[in-house]
């Protein structure tokens, strides 16, 4: 095995590792040290700093005061720290930490100097060398589709590293046996099976569940969901269409009219899912539309849906659709000439992560607002791009617009969230970065759920209120 | 006496009557039982042919024995039951008898069927002296709002009625028409999701679906799904929230529903339930179109192109208790001509009950045997499911009580109620050019879990032989759910 080695600084780790042909670009000199045991680590890079690694490719990066300022957030590391790749197997592999003497593995590097300690060694072998600190470390995905696999998005983290690569790469090992839920990393599943069941989801109506399956049911025929008018499905229709990833150059001139996010005339169409449940808005999520350039005018136009519905006794003779636009599919030329195929694909709701998803929502409600001009000025694709450029990471990979893109809407996002206390918007707490839509269909709450399953007996009273 | 037989006064007297539950009395029928329960419309008269009166016995002018019909002849006798008062509620002296033949020997948990037993064999028998006998303690005991008994008794006693004075046919349809005319999108709703809420019955059928319809569908971006079912749509949430947050490219999914139920009703609440479904699956995420087809008489008549299936979608086909509306000659049919659509799934949720009452004694016997076993299970799992005083469960029972109407009032031709047998099917569905799919075990796993989530009672069971999962309660198997694929 070809090495190119490199050393962590100074100190003399028991793990050092040897870099392979990703270190292609790395500059340091071959140094092995006498612990190498390279038949437990396969090679891994080591670059001096980020800056340096950046230089190189400056042309597709911004400059590092603009990480810097993002550090604290998931995949945005100190420019200082080394970055690390380690290849998939010393990833998972649970005893990186070998004793020299005996060659047992552990887990932890602590629990590698306790058992150290029983082999009664010289004082001398005994210390280990910490004149050096310790320098940041940051760790690259080693999935080469995987946005943390640059090192501009490397993660801080050992443990998350790996957690990280178990969960979006690895296997889904562990499974719930209360409700089938699968997961790669146990800590995950654990953590999963601790609430599980025990979780209450929340109706816009006001009923809980502890029910998923129930809850889902009840929300498709609630009447708060019926209460969603025309603008929001009109919002939909200006939503996500093809994504378009040949036209980075267009990027910077589209994002300035997304991002105007009129908040306090949007309320309803920005609020997604159970953030606000004390709002009676309905939560929806933009979605693919096969005509997105044409506001289906029946929905806008759709009269006000009363609360009760009381529908006409008496049996209809032969059911005649009356509408059939609005129930079949609109032209098949359309609905299937927009249909993605090929292989660049909508965003999937589920890798977005909230502030994504809170941003499409926010972009989604603008357009609406604007829809004469903006949509004549916009191509369809443009806009669609900027909206996968902003959700789904993985695909836009690194050019030169969309990180530029992505922190800007980071910026934007935050400030939508309230974070930065500019805006005001009723949020649900903090929100974690990567909560995804199946957590936030769920609230947890601690009121009694009613005994007759959210419906009432009367009928229409239940619905009074909604 | 009750309703049953004194419907010629079609007013509504009886109907504000007082209601005293007969349960506590299975022994004893010579006390004196007021049980006006009254559930029929008044359109339910009887009318009886003028010359036959004459020959009516004068005990009971209600109706003349000469009036039994024999099965095998297909004249339509509509009967006419005298103005004469309702009858005293005193144990006359022919069915002193029959009182003295059961009242010791009535066992109190089961009693319904004993009584219903001897009475379809006296009809089968045409041993109309026996019968009256027997119907009119059935009656005294009889009421839809008491022990399970009394409540068999009730419908059961009602169809046998109906058979025995061949109106089953009209008797059906008014008892359905009386349904709808109180039929909202919201009654419906309600009912369905509260039973879904108590008892696995009808989830347990739309999960294993679901998941074969999920594994099916694995990777396809263009998806159709033809739904030929029971339940309303309350199938679909769960299954749009499957592929909205199970797929990594979100699929374009068509819902094309099919109803049989006619001039149910349930034109408006498909309308409306439409509408909900749409607005769901833009919330999902899903690309949705959803379109109703109203098809009236049997399924086996339906015509295909109605679907307007294209050539780049993956159909599934889903029958969820529909095909035991097609009848018996026509059911092989049917899955061929399914067969021919070439579907990537075809899902069946049936009862596990075999219904073939045939037209004659000795098959009709068999038949209603079953029909008191099957019955009698449903009745005691609602039981258990429901709180003592739900309205819901009282309109499932009614519903039943209709299906009992269907299976035993009417003719097997216009019968629509007529389950059959897991076993049965799987030989139909073999000839008919499918293999039977195995329920992965991701799917098994959501039974499991959903079963879970219920009352104890209830478990899963894969059979050695044959296909699909069975629904059990208590060892009983009770709702059978399986999945095809075209060989």
């Amino acid at each position: 095995m070809m090495f190119s080695a490199s050393v962590y600084s100074s100190s003399n780790k028991t793990s050092t590792s040897l870099s392979d042909q990703d270190a292609a670009t790395s500059t340091v000199s071959p140094v092995i040290t006498s612990k190498i045991h390279h038949d437990q680590f396969t090679p891994s890079i080591t670059l001096s700093s980020i800056s340096s690694h950046v230089q190189e490719h400056d042309h597709l990066y911004p400059s590092p005061q603009k990480i810097k300022k993002k550090r604290n957030l998931p995949g945005n590391p100190d420019p200082d720290a080394e970055v690390i790749a380690l290849s998939p197997k010393t990833l998972m592999a649970t005893n990186r930490f070998v004793c020299e003497i005996c060659n047992k593995g552990f887990q932890r590097d602590q629990n590698l100097q306790l058992h150290r300690r029983g082999h009664n060694l010289p004082w001398k072998l005994k210390q280990r060398n910490n004149k050096d600190e310790v320098k940041k470390r940051a760790y690259v995905c080693p999935e080469p589709t995987c946005v943390h696999h640059h090192p501009s998005r490397a993660l801080g983290d050992l443990t998350g590293i790996k957690k990280h690569f178990c969960r979006k790469h690895g296997e889904k090992k562990w499974k719930c046996d209360k409700c089938s839920k699968i997961y790669a990393v146990q800590s995950d599943w654990k953590a999963h099976s601790k609430t599980c069941g025990t979780r209450e989801y929340r109706c816009d109506c006001g009923t809980l569940f502890s029910r998923k399956d129930s809850f889902i049911t009840h929300r498709a025929f609630c009447d708060a969901l019926a209460e969603e008018t025309a603008r929001l499905s009109a919002a939909a229709a200006a939503s996500i269409s093809i994504p378009n990833t040949h036209h980075p150059s267009i990027i910077n001139n589209v994002t300035n009219t997304p991002f105007n996010i009129q908040l306090s005339s949007q309320n309803s169409t920005t609020s997604l899912f159970h953030f606000n449940h004390n709002h009676p808005n309905p939560t929806w999520i933009p979605t693919q539309d096969p005509n997105p350039a044409r506001i289906k005018p029946e929905t806008i136009n759709h009269p006000h849906r009363p609360t009760h519905h009381l529908l006409p006794a008496i049996s209809l003779p032969y059911y005649q659709d009356p509408d059939p636009t609005r129930i079949i599919s609109r032209a098949p030329a359309t609905f299937h000439g927009l249909h993605v195929s090929t292989g660049v694909h909508q965003p999937p709701a589920h890798h977005l992560s909230a502030t994504a998803l809170l941003q499409k929502a926010a972009t989604v409600g603008h357009v609406v607002d604007h829809v004469g001009s903006t949509m004549s000025g916009l191509d369809m694709g443009e806009l669609g791009h900027v909206t996968s450029s902003v959700g789904y990471h993985q695909h836009v990979g690194l050019t030169s617009g969309s990180i530029a893109t992505w922190h800007k809407t980071d910026r934007l996002t935050r400030d939508f969230l309230g974070l930065t206390g500019d805006q005001e918007v009723d949020h649900h707490g903090g929100v974690e970065a990567n909560v995804n839509v199946r957590s936030m269909l769920t609230y947890t709450g601690g009121i009694e759920i009613p005994a007759d399953g959210g419906f009432g007996t009367s009928g229409s009273d239940a619905w009074g209120n909604c | 006496m009750d309703t049953m037989f004194t419907l010629n006064q079609c007013h509504h007297q009886s109907f504000n009557s007082t209601i005293t539950t007969s349960g506590s009395s299975s022994r004893s029928s010579t006390e004196h039982h007021t049980t006006h329960h009254h559930h029929q419309p008044p359109q339910q008269c009887f009318f009886m042919e003028e010359d036959n009166l004459s020959s009516s016995s004068s005990i009971h002018p209600y109706y003349s024995p000469n009036q039994f019909p024999s099965h095998d002849n297909n004249n339509f006798h509509h009967h006419l039951i005298s103005t004469s008062p309702p009858p005293q509620l005193k144990s006359h002296a022919f069915s002193q008898d029959v009182v003295r033949e059961f009242s010791d020997s009535l066992s109190p948990n089961c009693w319904s069927r004993e009584l219903l037993s001897e009475a379809a064999r006296a009809l089968a028998d045409n041993n109309s002296s026996r019968l009256q006998q027997l119907m009119w303690m059935l009656n005294e005991l009889s009421s839809p709002y008491g022990e399970i008994d009394s409540k068999l008794s009730f419908y059961f006693l009602q169809a046998l009625f109906a058979r025995m004075t061949e109106s089953g046919n009209s008797t059906y349809r008014t008892l359905s028409s009386a349904s709808a005319k109180t039929c909202t999108f919201e009654s419906t709703r309600n009912l369905l999701l509260k039973f879904q809420e108590v008892s696995p019955w009808t989830t347990f059928g739309h999960v294993a679906s679901n998941s074969a319809i999920m594994d099916a569908f694995n990777g396809e971006t263009k998806l159709h799904i033809v739904d030929f079912s029971n339940t309303y749509c309350t199938q679909w949430p769960n299954l749009l929230e499957a592929i909205a947050t199970r797929t990594d490219d979100t699929p374009h999914l068509r819902l094309t529903v099919v109803t049989t139920t006619g001039s149910n009703g349930t034109e408006t609440v498909m309308q409306e339930i439409g509408n909900r479904m749409e607005k769901f699956a833009r919330l999902m995420g899903v690309p949705f179109k959803f379109h109703v087809v109203h098809h009236s008489g049997d399924l086996s008549y339906f015509n295909l192109n109605q679907l307007d299936t294209k050539t780049d979608e993956c159909i599934a086909i889903n029958f969820n208790g529909t095909l035991r509306s097609v009848s018996y000659d026509r059911r092989d049919y049917l899955l061929s001509m399914f067969r021919n659509i070439n579907p990537k799934v075809l899902t069946i949720v049936e009862e596990e009950a075999d219904m073939d009452v045939g037209t004659d004694g000795v098959k009709f016997l068999k038949g209603f045997e079953e029909c008191l076993r099957w019955f009698r299970v449903y009745f005691e799992a609602l039981d258990d499911s429901f709180p003592k005083t739900s309205n819901e469960r009282l309109m499932l029972e009614r519903e039943a009580g209709r299906a009992v109407m269907d299976v035993v009032g009417r003719r097997p031709e216009c019968s629509v109620e007529r389950r059959e047998t897991a076993e049965r099917w799987w030989r139909r569905m073999r000839g008919s050019g499918f293999d039977g799919v195995v329920i992965s075990e991701e799917g098994c796993d959501d039974v499991r879990a959903l079963l879970r989530r219920y009352k104890e009672g209830w478990s899963v069971l894969q059979p050695e032989m044959g296909a699909g999962i069975f629904l059990m309660r208590r060892d009983t198997p009770v709702v059978w759910a399986s999945a095809w694929k075209p060989v």
